[in-house]
């Protein structure tokens, strides 16, 4: 076996950092000295809206200013930082599908904490699909296809736009026809929160269509 | 998108490219998927069915990710090479070669219009990318598409300019993945052995340099390459000092022809390796003692001034050697070098301009670094890190030089390992059939420029 990032190989011993580590005992993936590169977020004095690491609890600045809007949470495990960008990199944009094993395991234990009637994941479009193969956010879940809760029109990857052509973009989601949310806590899931965009349009549809509550579930932050 | 960006290669392309080329761009797919196996028609692996899956019951190779994922969602894209090189350069370089060069280099020649496949065992030295000129400037009269290509980033490096000089009417294609300038479609391309994954029946000759750089394992996806990016009657020629059985192999097997170059431009024979069994020599050293035999070579270097590379095989050793060295060598200076040193290229510059007397260093300087008229001393020569290859061109390095043809090679080691034995005996041979072709030489007449 060798290291998913590294390619160096894994050796199974359980030495005292790798203890130390958020890794998940089970069965390691990536090699200590890659795991490591990750910066898991503390949740005591993370912002309670979007989920960013911060040294005090507090309503972070970028979170204020969307008072107007309607109240979310957001919960994230990592800080998108230079690892988790490459990982991206990897896993997202080159199209390396083995990489979803690097944190499935970390998200499916976090979202069992996390209470809720039904998980509904970001979708990707057809154009990905079709080319990518696989919905990156599903990866880590189960299946890595669309979980058809959500429907998405053709749009321009939020990656490629800056903050303000984020924050201007029109609601992208629909509701798959026969889904019924009503009275239903849902937990959403996505790879990365930046402006709270995506996330916050894909809530705001379901709490119209009657959803009791949304909250958020990403990766990185 | 221009079709003659497609000309022989095989590219992965996003809708909006195609929208650009005509209608008739042929396209296969990526993966060829059977019930046992899987196999990447790019790189030539054979996958893992788990491992190389995606959803939906689709599938991408994992082998050859850095150039763009291969898979069963996007064919590969070709356009037939059509030899549109209406110029046809000519040699502008106007050195002269050796008698054994020119012997050799219309041997190539000769190679590439029968379209063989063939390996040129050429020994450290010897000028071999002056001998391929002839043989490069007939084909590019040809009309032929010709590719240089090597496994190795800095040996491409250093090939592209020289050939860029020797060929200066037409403009020399670079391709290797630190490079960020567009591809361009020329007659003439000097690649790195991965680029030319990226192409297909594109090469009527294709040259493959430092062929045994790496070891053979990596090498599988290295002939793939090949054999794909050449013609189907296309020549194909392996340049090495220091073959690997598995392309001996391949001679002995009939499927390569085999030619030797066996001296130097200045036709003087390699040194030989001398062997010391020093066991403790790292014990020592540890200690910050220089074993009795080190002590008194390094002695003699001190005295006559004489510059020499010391080889160790690990980096945490470099410093360690050094300080031994200063402790009995107060006034001898040297430095130490590894491949990530940010000092580098610096330190590198130094010994050549003569500012220290030695370097210590690991395995990086084993190719292509050439300081004249320097001995080399290995230590701990038995590590598994010296293959045959390396060790052979670690000894390589000396005797460059016309002023001084000769010079020491010393390897200091617990025992006599295969690699040792094998690196002595490659030497050997090369040498026995050297000083044949130099008998030969001196009985015809040579021109005045040799
Ligand atoms: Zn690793
Ligand atoms: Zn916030
Ligand atoms: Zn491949």
């Amino acid at each position: 076996m060798t290291c998913l990032l590294c390619q160096r190989p894994l050796t199974t011993k359980l030495t005292l950092p790798w203890l130390l580590s958020w890794q998940p005992v089970a069965q390691p993936v990536v090699c200590t000295a890659c795991w490591q590169q990750f910066q898991p977020i503390i949740l005591a004095t993370a912002c309670p809206q979007c989920g960013r690491a911060q040294p005090h609890w507090q309503v972070c600045r970028d979170c204020q200013r969307w008072a107007a809007q309607p109240d979310f949470q957001n919960v994230a495990l990592f800080t998108y930082n230079e690892a988790m960008q490459a990982y991206f990199q990897h896993y997202k944009f080159q199209g390396d599908y083995r990489l979803r094993a690097v944190f499935q395991t970390i998200v499916q234990q976090r979202l069992q904490q996390l209470t809720a009637d039904q998980v509904v994941t970001i979708p990707v479009t057809t154009a990905t699909m079709a080319t990518r193969g696989f919905n990156q956010v599903t990866g880590w879940l189960d299946t890595g296809i669309n979980d058809g809760v959500l429907t998405v029109a053709k749009t321009v990857a939020q990656s490629q736009k800056d903050r303000q052509a984020r924050l201007a973009t029109k609601q992208p989601f629909g509701l798959a026809p026969g889904v019924d949310l009503s009275g239903q806590r849902i937990v959403l899931v996505d790879d990365v929160y930046t402006t709270g965009r995506t996330m916050r349009h894909a809530a705001n549809l379901m709490l119209e269509n009657g959803a009791n509550s949304v909250t958020g579930l990403t990766l990185a932050r | 998108m221009q079709p003659k960006d497609l000309y022989g290669r095989q590219l992965l392309l996003t809708a909006a490219e195609l929208a650009t080329l005509p209608a008739d761009v042929q396209s296969r797919a990526g993966l060829t998927i059977t019930a046992s196996q899987i196999q990447c028609q790019r790189c030539g692996s054979t996958l893992d069915h788990r491992t190389a899956q995606l959803p939906q019951k689709q599938f991408y190779c994992y082998q050859c990710l850095n150039l763009g994922r291969v898979s069963s969602l996007t064919p590969l894209y070709h356009i037939p090479e059509p030899n549109e090189f209406p110029q046809r350069p000519k040699l502008t370089w106007t050195g002269h070669l050796t008698s054994a060069q020119a012997v050799c280099a219309a041997d190539l020649q000769r190679a590439f219009a029968a379209h063989e496949r063939h390996l040129l065992w050429a020994v450290t030295g010897a000028g071999k990318t002056e001998m391929l000129f002839p043989g490069l400037a007939w084909a590019l009269q040809q009309g032929w598409r010709v590719a240089v290509a090597s496994p190795r980033v800095d040996v491409c490096l250093e090939l592209a300019p020289r050939l860029q000089a020797a060929f200066a009417d037409t403009t020399v294609a670079v391709l290797h993945g630190r490079q960020t300038a567009a591809y361009a479609y020329r007659q003439l391309t000097v690649c790195t052995t991965h680029q030319l994954l990226r192409f297909r029946a594109a090469f009527d000759v294709l040259v493959i340099d430092e062929v045994d750089a790496f070891p053979f394992a990596a090498n599988q996806q290295l002939y793939y390459a090949v054999d794909h990016a050449v013609k189907p009657h296309g020549a194909v020629l392996y340049l090495t000092a220091t073959p690997s059985d598995a392309l001996l192999r391949q001679t002995r097997r009939g499927q390569l022809k085999l030619s030797y170059l066996p001296l130097r431009f200045h036709q003087h024979l390699l040194p030989t390796i001398q062997v010391t069994l020093l066991p403790k020599w790292w014990s020592a050293i540890a200690k910050g003692r220089l074993p009795a035999k080190l002590r008194r070579w390094l002695g003699a270097y001190a005295t006559s001034g004489q510059r020499f590379l010391i080889f160790v095989p690990r980096i945490d050793q470099l410093t360690v050697v050094q300080a031994a060295i200063q402790r009995q060598f107060p006034t001898m200076s040297g430095q130490t070098v590894y491949s990530a040193d940010p000092d580098r290229l610096a330190k590198v510059q130094q010994m050549r301009q003569e500012q220290v007397q030695y370097l210590i260093t690991t395995t990086i300087l084993e190719r292509g670094v050439t300081f004249p008229g320097i001995d080399v001393l290995v230590l701990g020569a038995d590590d598994p890190v010296f293959s045959t290859a390396a060790l052979v061109q670690i000894a390589g390095r000396v005797g460059r030089s016309q002023q001084r043809p000769t010079g020491l090679v010393r390897f200091v080691s617990g025992s006599y390992t295969r690699a040792i034995k094998q690196a002595q005996r490659q030497i050997k041979l090369v040498n026995r059939k050297g000083r044949r072709l130099r008998d030969d030489l001196s009985t015809v007449p040579t021109t005045a420029n040799d």
